[in-house]
């Protein structure tokens, strides 16, 4: 490793740390917006286990949004530090970022964000695409990952064919599609009725523990909530509480 | 962990692919598009046919007419030439009026090599000196008369005793002078109307495009959270811009060329427009159409293509367009 190379990583207690996914480091966010300014996020510190299953929790206009896209990769913080698998993200080129979203991270949508001109087998192969896998070998790995979201047989359907339900499978299979360590998802249940987002919840749980990714979703939803590790509350651009359901004390019933 | 690498920009060929399933699914988006580069084209490969048929139909005509002329100065030295032995040198290139003549001539007996019984020698052609053998021709001659198509044509010695006429070959320079001087006129305010046209012609695709960019943020936006490089999304773009663009300009030129022929052909008529016609400057001129259209849709997209280019990942995560 280069000196420079070195220089990007968490440098004090890296080892210790090691089992962490993603670092925030007292991050801060303003926007301008000519003479006003906005503090979307005002020294946001959190440290995501790997293999966790992480809830996010805030009311509109917290800066949850803003911390989402900051350790996703999706956006800079103006002050503090987000490390990605122990990379200072504001460190990246814009094709370093765009590599470390190719690999590192799979992004589930809360409209699933299918891309519609192209099939599902087509859809999960794009992303391995852009890592720069030959086809033969994507459309195998493709396959697969459809196969272990349970839609092998409609690899070939186009996504306007299919329900919301099955097009979020799809959208996951893509987020897997080149092994990412982090799975970050937007409330991914925010569009499907009860059932379906409990199908998808299903399916989380079932990934995190056969292929040990982490999972961060921003998330209302309750069930979604009850079945992650840890509870991440935003408000006023800080984080307030981090707790487990149990203390959170989410009942089923409150679900219906 | 791994090192973190640079991502490399997906080659053409993936880029042209995904164009073209998007230009395929989003069929009446992309006719939309292609809608304005096809009236634009149409609009100039119509103008360009008009000019070249106009053009080309005056000069049939005028050639003709000087022909003609040529063809009365003849008789009035032999009077009707039906059978009439004539003698015709090719002195040098001969001009497409000259060749018009020899058509009208046609009744006549012409002769190439002997001017033996000749009426009349004819000197056709565009060379400055007259041929050697003048003189040994018209010996042969009863009534050594030649009519010449080039005025100083400078004949050699011993061939000067022949009762000389000379052709209007100045005459039919000047009016070919004056027949470009129109024409000259004629095109500065056609060439000022086609550039209006086919500026209107960019903006439109330009906002076409910019709408189908703005259709899409999302797919953009996702596309970049999964690894897209901005400049893969600009390719992306250019190359939708530039196949639709060639394709609504091969169907402009196909339309404004054939329509306009149409047109000119039935208003002079088909069969001097027929003979007249230069066709390989006209299938040049549709060509050029093409090329025409295909870059200035390119140039119309460079806007909405960065635009695009241009969009943080993280609109695919809320926009609601």
């Amino acid at each position: 490793m280069t000196q420079e190379q070195e220089a990007l990583f968490a440098g004090e207690g890296s080892t210790e740390k090691a089992g962490f996914v993603i670092r925030a480091v007292d991050v801060r966010k303003v926007y301008r917006m000519g003479e006003s300014e906005t503090h979307a996020l005002r020294g946001a510190s959190l440290d995501v286990h790997r293999g966790e299953y992480l809830s996010i929790m805030g009311p509109s206009g917290s800066g949850k949004t803003t911390f989402f896209n900051m350790i996703g990769g999706l956006d800079k913080p103006t002050s503090g530090k987000v490390y990605i698998d122990q990379v200072d993200i504001a460190q990246l080129d814009p094709f370093e970022l765009a590599w470390l979203r190719c690999r590192k991270v799979g992004y589930v949508f809360q409209t699933f964000n299918l891309i519609q001109v192209m099939t599902c087998l087509e859809n999960v192969m794009l992303p391995m695409a852009f890592a720069g896998l030959d086809d033969e070998e994507a459309r195998e790995k493709a396959i697969g990952i459809l196969e272990r979201v349970g839609l092998k047989e409609r690899a070939l359907h186009k996504p306007a064919e299919m329900s919301g339900g099955q097009q979020q499978r799809v959208a996951i299979a893509r987020s897997l599609a080149n092994s990412p360590d982090i799975i970050l998802a937007d409330e991914p249940t925010g569009n499907l009725d009860l059932k379906t987002g409990e199908e998808i919840i299903n399916l989380f749980d079932r990934l995190r523990k056969e292929l040990g990714v982490t999972i961060i979703s921003a998330t209302h939803d309750l069930k979604m909530l009850r079945a992650s590790d840890r509870i991440v509350w935003i408000e006023d651009g800080r984080i307030t509480r981090v707790s487990t359901p149990e203390e959170m004390n989410i009942a089923v019933s409150e679900v219906h | 962990m791994e090192k973190i690498g640079k991502q490399v920009h997906l080659g053409f060929r993936r880029a042209l692919r995904i164009a073209m399933q998007g230009i395929r699914i989003r069929f009446g988006r992309s006719l939309v598009t292609i809608s304005g580069v096809v009236l634009g084209i149409a609009f100039l490969m119509s103008n360009l046919t008009g000019q070249i048929i106009q053009k080309a139909v005056a000069s049939e005509r005028d050639q003709r007419q000087t022909a003609t002329l040529m063809l009365t100065m003849v008789q009035s030295e032999v009077g009707a030439i039906a059978g009439k032995p004539i003698a015709v040198i090719v002195n040098g290139k001969l001009s497409p009026v000259e060749e018009k003549l020899l058509l009208l001539l046609a009744p006549a007996k012409l002769q190439r090599d002997t001017a033996a019984g000749a009426a009349l020698l004819l000197v056709l052609g565009d060379a400055r000196e007259a041929p050697a053998s003048l003189a040994a021709l018209t010996a042969a001659m009863s009534q050594r008369v030649v009519l010449d198509a080039v005025r100083d044509r400078r004949y050699m010695p011993g061939a000067a005793d022949v009762r000389r006429e000379v052709f209007f070959g100045e005459e039919l320079e000047q009016q070919e002078k004056e027949l470009r001087e129109k024409a000259i006129q004629q095109s500065f305010r056609t060439r000022w109307i086609i550039v209006v046209s086919l500026l209107v012609t960019v903006i439109g695709v330009s906002n076409a495009l910019l709408m189908s960019v703005t259709e899409r943020f999302r797919e953009i936006g996702t596309m970049k959270c999964l690894g897209a490089l901005s400049q893969f999304i600009r390719m992306l773009f250019l190359i939708e811009s530039s196949v639709l663009g060639m394709a609504g300009s091969l169907i402009g030129t196909l339309i404004g060329g054939l329509l306009s022929f149409v047109v000119y052909g039935a208003s002079y008529q088909f069969g001097l427009v027929m003979e007249s016609m230069p066709f390989g400057l006209w299938i040049v001129s549709g060509l050029a159409s093409v090329v025409a259209g295909t870059l200035l849709s390119v140039l119309a997209a460079i806007y909405p293509a960065t635009f695009a280019a241009r969009m943080v990942p993280a609109s695919a995560l809320r926009s609601t367009v």
